[in-house]
Parts: C-alpha cells; sequence; structure tokens
C-alpha cells in the first residue's frame, strides 16, 4: 500500500518552504512551494514524488508504478471544480471509504437529503473488479432521494456508479440533475495520518451554472459532516478484513467488493486481520 | 495512594454492576454504559422493558447506544437494522420484504432495576444487592478510579458518606461513576442541597493529593 | 431577514434554530468560510469588520454579536421582566464561554483550528459539569429547560456547542440531565437539525407499522 498514491493537501494551498508538515501512515512528511513546484519530503529531507491532480497534491512513501488515476468525465467542458477543505476524521481511512460506497444510510443519516423512510430499499445493482484497470466498479445502482443535490427539487429516482481507483480514494457518479444525460462528479481523497484517523478531501466536478460556489461547498460538508458522526462511531475503529466480523446484506456487495480488492492486494493500512 | 491493585471480582461473585439510575433512562431511549470494562448499550423500550447489549451493530459496527427506539425495537443509527428486546433483527430496511436470519442476533447481558437503580451482569446470576428504601438522587462521574476512591471510602456495595450513599462503578482509565442515594423523603430543595454536596465531594476527591 | 450562514458553524445553527423554533423566515445567504475564506473578503469585512459569521442584516440593522442576534429574533422567548432578561444574560454569557471551549476543541479537532486542544477539553468539561448541575436543579423543580417552565434563548444559546462536544472529542456520555433536556429541546415542535445533531428518529412513525 506504501506504493500508493494519497492526497495530502490542497493544491491552492500549499506554503512556500519551510511549507507545512503532515502526516502519511504515521510518517512526518513536509510539504512545500519552491520555485513555483509543489514538492514533498519525509523526515529525514528524502524526497517524496509529487503529483498535482483534481485540485489535490498527491504523494507516495514508496514508489508508484502508475501514475494518478484518470477521471475522463472531470476533462469535459463546462465543469465546475469544486474541492470542499478537509475534515478530519478519527476513523480507519478505509471506513471513510467504505462509508463513501454506501447508499443503505441515506434514509437516517442524510434525512431528507439523500434519502428518507419509507424508500429505504436497496435495489439489486452490479459489482465488479475492472482486472484491466485494477478497479472496484459498482453501476446500476438506484436509489429515492428526496433532495438530490443543491440544484436539485423534490424527489427522485437517482442513478449511481461507484469506483475505486485507489485503496483511499473513490469516486461516484451521479444522475446531473440540471442535465440528465451527463453524470455529476463526486470524489472523496482519504489521507490516512495513521491507521485509525484521517482527513477526508471532498472534490466534486459538475454542471450547475446556477447554485454559487459556497452553496455547493456548504451542502458537501453538511453531508460530510453527518457522516463524520457516524465514522467515529464504528467499532472497531479499523475495517474488518475477514468474512466472519460482520454481517453483510445484498445492498453490501460493493462494500464486500472492496474488502475483497484490499485484502488481494494487501491494502491492510487501517485494516483488521484475523491474528488482531 | 495504593500500592497493591485490586481486582474488582475480590469478594462476593456474582458481580452486578450499578449503571444508571431508573430516572435518568426514560421509555424509548438508549444510553452507552460500561460494566467491567465492556461498553454497553443499555436501553428502555416505550413499554418501559429494558435491554443492555454489546455497543456494536452486527451489521457495520455502529454504536446501538447512538440508535433511536420506537415501541420495543431499537434501530441502530447508520442503516436502521431494527433489533426486539431479545437482541434479535427483525427488519433490515435496505431490503423491506426480507424476514432477517436468525443468526442475526447482538449478545446480551442480563439486566434489572430495583428500586430505582439499573444494574447489569454479564452472567445474570443471583440479584443485585438491594438498596432498600433509599432514595436514587443522581449520577456523576469522577476522575477518579474506584480502587482509588475505595480506599479512601472504604469497601462494601453501599458507601455511607457525608451524609450520602453512594454506588460505584467504575469506569476505565482511572474513572468512576458515583450513583449518590439519599434518605427517603427529601423535598426537591433537600434534592439540590445533597447534590450540591455531592459536587463538593467530588471537587475535594479531585483536588485530594491523597486519592491518585 | 438576511442571514450569513455558514453550515458547520453551532454559532450560526443557534440562528437558523430560534428561528425555526419561532416560526420566523430567514433567507440565508450561504458563506464559504472554510475552504473559500469568503468572511475575509473586503465586502464582508465592511460589513463585519470582526470578520465572523453569523451576521444578522435587517433593514438598516446588522447585527454580529451571537447574543444580540437572538435576542432580537427571540421575540417574547428573551422574558418579559428583569429577572428573566437577566437569568437569560448569564447563559448567553456562558453560552459564548461554551463556544470558547467545547467549540475550540471542535475546530481544533475537525479543522486543524489552532489552539490547545487538551486545555480546550478541560476548560469545556468544566462547562459541561455547571450545566449538568443547573438542569438537575431544574429537574427538582419539575422543569427541563434551563430559566423557565418553557425553552428560552437560554436554551438555544447554550443547545449547539453542547451537543457537538463529541465533535472536538469530548464525551456527553457522564451527564445525564443534558441528555434529558438535549432530548426537551430536539423534541419541540419545528426543531431543525444540524450536521452533527441528528433530529429523534423516534418521533416519525415506523414505515409500514
Ligand atoms: S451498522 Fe447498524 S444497521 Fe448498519
Ligand atoms: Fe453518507
Amino acid at each position: 500500500m506504501k506504493d500508493c498514491w494519497f492526497p495530502v493537501g490542497a493544491a491552492d494551498d500549499i506554503p512556500s518552504a519551510p511549507g507545512r508538515e503532515t502526516l502519511l501512515m504515521g510518517e512526518p512528511i513536509r510539504l512545500f512551494r519552491k520555485a513555483g513546484q509543489i514538492q514533498a519530503c519525509d523526515a529525514e529531507g528524502r524526497d517524496l514524488p509529487v503529483t498535482v491532480a483534481y485540485d489535490h497534491v498527491w504523494t507516495s512513501l514508496g514508489t508508484p508504478s502508475q501514475p494518478i488515476f484518470a477521471i475522463p468525465e472531470a476533462e469535459e467542458p463546462g465543469r465546475r471544480f469544486v474541492p470542499c477543505g478537509h475534515v478530519r476524521v478519527a476513523c480507519s481511512p478505509l471506513r471513510a471509504v467504505e462509508n463513501f460506497l454506501d447508499i443503505a444510510h441515506f434514509p437516517f443519516v442524510h434525512t431528507d437529503i439523500l434519502g428518507a423512510e419509507p424508500h429505504t430499499e436497496v435495489y439489486r445493482y452490479e459489482v465488479k473488479i475492472r482486472e484491466e484497470e485494477d478497479e472496484v466498479w459498482a453501476t446500476k445502482v438506484r436509489f429515492y432521494q428526496p433532495q438530490a443535490a443543491k440544484a436539485a427539487e423534490g424527489g427522485q429516482e437517482i442513478e449511481y456508479m461507484y469506483r475505486v481507483p485507489l485503496p483511499t480514494a473513490s469516486v461516484l457518479y451521479k444522475t446531473c440533475p440540471s442535465k440528465p444525460e451527463a453524470w455529476d462528479v463526486i470524489a472523496i481523497f482519504v489521507q490516512p495520518l495513521t491507521e485509525t484517523t484521517c482527513v477526508a478531501w471532498p472534490w466534486m466536478a459538475l454542471y450547475d451554472d446556477t447554485s454559487s460556489q459556497a452553496d455547493l461547498v456548504g451542502f458537501q460538508q453538511m453531508i460530510f459532516l453527518q457522516d463524520r458522526a457516524i465514522l467515529e462511531n464504528q467499532v472497531p475503529a479499523l475495517l474488518p478484513l475477514d468474512p466472519g466480523k460482520e454481517i453483510p446484506t445484498r445492498a453490501d456487495m460493493t462494500s464486500i467488493a472492496y474488502r475483497r480488492w484490499l485484502k488481494s492486494h494487501d491494502y491492510t493500512y487501517g485494516a483488521q486481520l484475523e491474528a488482531q | 495512594m495504593t500500592d497493591t491493585p485490586r481486582t474488582p471480582s475480590q469478594g462476593t461473585p456474582p458481580q452486578w454492576t450499578p449503571v444508571a439510575l431508573s430516572r435518568d433512562l426514560a421509555p424509548a431511549t438508549a444510553i452507552p454504559v460500561i460494566a467491567e470494562g465492556t461498553e454497553l448499550a443499555l436501553w428502555r423500550g416505550r413499554s418501559g422493558r429494558l435491554a443492555a447489549w454489546h455497543d456494536r451493530c452486527p451489521h457495520r459496527g455502529m454504536r446501538l447506544s447512538q440508535g433511536f427506539v420506537r415501541d420495543d425495537m431499537l434501530s441502530c443509527l447508520y442503516h436502521g437494522w431494527r433489533y426486539d428486546l431479545e437482541g434479535q433483527c427483525r427488519k433490515i430496511p435496505a431490503h423491506p420484504e426480507l424476514e432477517p436470519n436468525k443468526a442475526i442476533c447482538v449478545p446480551a447481558w442480563s439486566v434489572t432495576e430495583a428500586t430505582g437503580i439499573i444494574w447489569v451482569s454479564e452472567t445474570g446470576s443471583g440479584a443485585p444487592p438491594d438498596t432498600g428504601a433509599l432514595a436514587p438522587l443522581r449520577s456523576l462521574t469522577v476522575e477518579r478510579s474506584e480502587d482509588a476512591l475505595r480506599d479512601h471510602l472504604g469497601d462494601g456495595v453501599v458507601i455511607e458518606f457525608d451524609g450520602l450513599h453512594l454506588l460505584l462503578q467504575g469506569l476505565p482509565q482511572g474513572r468512576c461513576v458515583l450513583h449518590a442515594l439519599t434518605g427517603p423523603g427529601l423535598d426537591a430543595a433537600g434534592q439540590r442541597a445533597a447534590s450540591h454536596r455531592l459536587e463538593a465531594l467530588r471537587t475535594r476527591f479531585e483536588d485530594s493529593e491523597d486519592i491518585a | 431577514m438576511k442571514l450569513y450562514d455558514w453550515v458547520l458553524s453551532p454559532d450560526c445553527y443557534k440562528a437558523r434554530l430560534l428561528a425555526a423554533l419561532t416560526g420566523q423566515s430567514l433567507t440565508t445567504v450561504a458563506t464559504d468560510v472554510f475552504p473559500g475564506k469568503d468572511h475575509l473578503t473586503p465586502a464582508f469585512r465592511d460589513m463585519n469588520p470582526r470578520a465572523t459569521l453569523p451576521v444578522l442584516v435587517a433593514g438598516d440593522l446588522v447585527l454580529t454579536e451571537v447574543p444580540a442576534i437572538l435576542i432580537y429574533l427571540g421575540g417574547d422567548w428573551g422574558g418579559d421582566n428583569a429577572t428573566e432578561r437577566a437569568r437569560q444574560a448569564e447563559w448567553l454569557t456562558f453560552s459564548q464561554r461554551l463556544a470558547g471551549t467545547l467549540g475550540l476543541a471542535r475546530r481544533i479537532d475537525m479543522m486543524d483550528a489552532p489552539g490547545d486542544l487538551a486545555q480546550a477539553q478541560r476548560d469545556g468539561t468544566r462547562l459541561l459539569r455547571q450545566l449538568e448541575a443547573r438542569l438537575f436543579d431544574r429537574q427538582t423543580l419539575g422543569h427541563a429547560f434551563l430559566t423557565g417552565p418553557a425553552p428560552t434563548l437560554a436554551d438555544i444559546a447554550c443547545f449547539p456547542d453542547v451537543m457537538l462536544a463529541p465533535d472536538g472529542g469530548v464525551s456527553l456520555a457522564p451527564y445525564a440531565a443534558i441528555r434529558a433536556w438535549s432530548r426537551a429541546i430536539r423534541s419541540l415542535p419545528g426543531f431543525i437539525e444540524m450536521p452533527g445533531i441528528p433530529r429523534l428518529h423516534e418521533l416519525s412513525p415506523e414505515p409500514g407499522a
């Protein structure tokens, strides 16, 4: 997992040298701007790889074998990019991603916004690991939403697709209220500080000409803070990877696939394994 | 200061731990409590019946003490899985038509309520101590361990101190709950005075060099 | 009336909650405090030199201090005699201390605000104990709220930072009277939630039951 890319900062908020300290997988690292370039180094001053993508700075304690994942939809003209700041959460970075992949909690955690009783049913959807890209994908996910996004009025059934390109990053595509033939892109980039603390950096790429930036950021912050109250109350804080520790149902197919994918790659920072 | 650690089970098994006063657990509410180091969700159905469970939803680990009670069922706040008083899962909202598997069940402790005090026990053998006609006043947490307080206050289930009758509930990390009872028949002003004495007692315990 | 509002701010929530409970409509203007720093723009500072949220604008009146906003929105919730008004003023001041301790702990823990987290948590815990003791006293009189038989500005001013204490790493588990008070407030007709302060789902019916 060391060789993966991880988000560590907002690209427009990196001070010039000596810069800013933060943690990545328990290791202190430093981010700074020098000669117009964003750079990163570890505690010994060793340079770390850096890439800037989707308004965020990504780095790695190892050697990433691939460039950062692509979000082709984000390149489409006419999209607005909405970085939503960051929030620290006392939970495993993997639990934060798994929560992002979950829709069954909408009626109870995002009540009257992303879901509402009695519309609690999760219909059958499709999940697979796309071998070529090595990503987890869930498609044809449908759920009833009373207020699907800032620009949405009234309830409607919304369609989603979810993908997990990195152990601590996920992108979701959902029906765009103002442009039904397109998808809104909403992502969560998670920085593992330690195995049980993380920083979430929500980010969006939307077609929306009417809402103010503050409205869009506020909407996403509200949603994420509602999730945070759940994430800090899951026991254990680590994500159990062995089946049997927790009981999933058909609605949790994405989560099951995510856990399997993590395990098959030995992406276990923030995970609980049998022996523990 | 004590150098000889005291085992909590020293003395008389079976163990019942006082975890709340009845007055502080209204019908259709759930609260988190800790007994013998185990985190429990203690809740009361609308009918008044009680249950005490491991504070962890079998689905995705959410603390059940954060859940909500409708009728005599506790629902988990995360995905709304609904459990009856026996701890059996009865409904999974994501699959409204599905009869939940019988194996989905939350481990429970024994819980009983007597003279205004709620007690829990892992084994449930025997009965909790009788506090007689004493009237429950209020509970408050002291930043001192049960052992340290007992060194100062003495052993025994109900400890009389400063005109108050105290039940101790040890918590992890050197904290302890005092459940305070008073003699019967105190009026409102008397109860407030007793509460203020209890506050003063806590200050004394926490300020004392002798109770570490 | 226009409220410059930030969804994560307990202070803004106080104004929205009081307006909702008293049946007044506010036009909210979302302000991107974080990460956008909208409150530091010259236009915002021109309106409020302290550069804080919320700001309430009603005609020529511009209010930037939370107690003032609550008094303005509160109407007859603010007390009809000097004794009651003074009692509430005590709690309005107390609520500012809550914001400076529990609220600060939350901003440090959640959003990396500068400050001493352990100190803020300790100071906040001291205030929670005071509030708990006071609410127990009120229970002996048969009252659920802080100054009278019904909720007042005192309750609304203190409620948000107390409820959000867990966001700053301060547990509310030890406080039975605070728990009962929070249920009483969340059960009020017209109650609205904020992230971290969910509604009581038990007040809605079980579907299909
Ligand atoms: S964690 Fe309890 S219902 Fe999902
Ligand atoms: Fe969510």
